[in-house]
């Protein structure tokens, strides 16, 4: 069987928001391919569109006019219950405020999407376990996300998003609320899932030194891609 | 059909589990379910608590004549020659010597003075024959002895005698300017009887005035079937009279006044559920709004809008069937058994318990589930419009 590429391809896209009776637009005509496996760092100032272009490949939005399509399949074209179910196969999230049940051990929280799967519970125990080791969590499942530090609640987070083996991890302002030593590990473990696991990231920064993990980083203002960087090494 | 149980009960779960942050507001949701649950089943329980006493009260086979109009025996009045027509009656009991079992009876409005409030209340002095003794067959003697006839004794329903001033065994009574020698307590079975003061029906017309006086007759049958006879008899006769069971004319009494306490009682429970509905509301929208990026969070995750509406509207369930098993604890311990009085027909004392019954506890049930399948729909519906771009934004 021919693996599927899941290439994500935004095209002629607008999207606008309302602003009192009128509607102020984000993206006019805006295209852009992210391959499979890229990790591209997008920044650029507040309001310039970055967590929107998030919000549109993570299905969580939708197109004014214009297409986005990942892998072939056109989430314009969707229900939102078939959009609900599509997201949950394809894309996992990580979140600025790592957005973790506060009453749910980190085990739980990260088995969450999985309950969404056929897996038995053995399966998922199972699963859980190995993601935790592999974000460097072993001995914290148990642990409700109040005795984590940030950076462990965000490592959290991560395993969370990747638990269902997602093909694409959307991370908004992932290191944002971490002091500087935690936001390199989370760096490196995004890195990693990229290098290793092959997984396509998208990663929305206003830290520049951020992007130095990134195989490509564009600088979005006002809704249009001003510049690109390529990285030489990454 | 899996998928969706696994994702309502992890997020009714993490719903319940997150309750402390929001402890004070879903605490007050749950005491006003408390509140509704013990007020309505204050009304059940005090309705079905009279009707349980008339019905224990009467048999089938004891038939009562009294002036037709007269709902109640102080009202009623019967002649001597019409008491002596009823004698000739088919269908009455007789004793071996031919004579009818029948019993004259008079009620005579007498006060006594209350031992909480320390103020006059009135009560039923009943003047009784043997015959009207032998008629009450759950009359028993639970403390002293019964009267003797043609005395000025009389003997005290049991839910009387601990409630008013000189009704203990031994003690003399003033009725006006007569004196009554207590000398027993007696149990009826719980029926409207223990809330009666009997005495020699002779000596009541004589000391209170009313020679001859009869207002009812009560008559043991020869068995039930034989009330049709009995009853078309009185008919014929045309002297204004009515035949009615015992049984029938105490449950028509129950009847009546259950219907009163529910008329009231059923509106009141309503209407407070109503509030208690909008309180309801209140607390589910706050908890809705505080978990919002929770909810936007697994919904992004692939959670269905259906999970996340399930899991507020069992969050609301949740607290009101909590609220409502405190009203009915509260309600059982504290409502039932718990001894209550009111104005019977001839404006005279009734004591009687207030009882609680299953049927009553669900009803409480349904009207709580009501509560919370009102209080919590419209917030679980916008439980399901959350924006999912809120996971994007906000804290957990």
């Amino acid at each position: 069987m021919t693996p599927v590429s899941y290439d994500i391809e935004l095209t002629g896209v607008y999207k606008s928001y309302p602003l009192g009776k009128s509607r102020i637009p984000i993206f006019e005509d805006l295209t852009m391919t992210i391959p499979d496996g890229d990790f591209l760092a997008i920044m650029g100032p507040s309001g310039s569109g970055k967590s929107t272009i998030l919000n549109l490949i993570g299905g969580i939005d939708t197109v004014d006019g214009g297409h986005v399509s990942i892998g072939g399949t056109m989430l314009d074209k969707m229900s939102t219950r078939a959009l609900t179910r599509w997201r949950s196969e394809v894309i996992g999230f990580v979140f600025q405020f790592y957005n973790l049940m506060p009453m749910l051990s980190a085990a739980q929280n990260v088995e969450l999407p999985l309950l969404l799967t056929d897996l038995s519970a053995s399966e998922r125990r199972e699963r859980v376990h190995t993601i935790l080791d592999i974000v460097g969590l072993a001995d914290r499942h148990d642990h409700l996300p109040s005795l984590l530090s940030g950076g462990q609640q965000q490592r959290v987070g991560i395993a969370r998003a990747i638990a269902s083996d997602p093909r694409i991890l959307l991370c908004d302002e992932p290191t944002g609320d971490l002091d500087r030593k935690s936001a390199d590990e989370i760096l490196e473990l995004l890195q990693l899932l990229n290098t290793k696991l092959g997984k396509t990231i998208i990663m929305v920064t206003h830290d520049e030194s951020s992007t130095r993990v990134a195989k490509r980083t564009v600088i979005l203002d006002k809704g249009r891609f001003v510049s690109e960087e390529i990285a030489q090494c990454a | 059909m899996f998928g969706f149980i696994r994702q309502s009960l992890a997020l009714s779960g993490a719903n319940l589990r997150s309750l402390p942050r929001r402890a004070w507001i879903s605490l007050s949701m749950v005491l006003s379910v408390t509140l509704v649950v013990l007020v309505l089943l204050g009304f059940l329980a005090m309705a079905n608590g009279f009707r349980k006493t008339l019905s224990s009260t009467g048999s089938a086979d004891v038939a009562m004549v009294l002036s037709r109009g007269a709902f109640s025996e102080a009202l009623s009045r019967i002649g001597t020659q019409q008491a002596h027509l009823i004698e000739e009656a088919p269908g009455i009991a007789r004793t071996a010597e031919g004579a009818p079992l029948i019993s004259r009876e008079l009620v005579v409005p007498v006060d006594a003075v209350a031992q909480d409030s320390g103020k006059n209340e009135t009560l039923s002095l009943r003047g009784v024959t043997a015959t009207g003794l032998a008629l009450r067959p759950k009359l028993a003697i639970s403390a002293g002895r019964m009267m003797t006839p043609g005395t000025d004794e009389i003997v005290v329903g049991a839910r009387l005698a601990a409630k008013y001033n000189d009704l203990n065994l031994g003690d003399t009574i003033s009725f006006g300017r007569s004196q009554w020698k207590v000398v027993g307590h007696f149990t009826a079975g719980g029926s409207v009887f223990e809330s009666e003061l009997l005495a020699d029906a002779g000596l009541v017309q004589a000391q209170f005035n009313r020679p001859n006086q009869i207002q009812s007759l009560r008559v043991r049958l020869e068995d039930p079937a034989a009330f049709a006879q009995f009853s078309a008899y009185v008919e014929d006769l045309d002297l204004g009279l009515l035949a009615q069971t015992e049984q029938a004319f105490y449950a028509a009494q129950a009847s009546d006044i259950s219907r009163i306490i529910l008329f009231l009682g059923w509106p009141l429970a309503i209407v407070m559920a109503i509030g208690a509905a909008v309180g309801a509301m209140t607390t589910m929208y706050s908890s809705v709004s505080d978990r919002m990026v929770e909810i936007a969070t697994v919904r992004a995750l692939g959670f269905s809008r259906s999970a996340a509406f399930v899991a507020t509207l069992v969050e609301a369930l949740a607290l009101t069937l909590i609220g409502c098993a405190i009203g009915v604890a509260l309600a059982w311990i504290g409502l039932d058994g718990w001894s209550a009085s009111t104005k019977s027909g001839a404006n005279a004392q009734l004591a009687f318990q207030l009882a609680l019954s299953w049927p009553q506890a669900l009803s409480a049930v349904v009207l709580a589930l009501g509560i919370g399948a009102i209080g919590g729909g419209l917030p679980a519906l916008r439980a399901t419009r959350v924006p999912l771009r809120a996971a994007m934004t906000g804290r957990a």
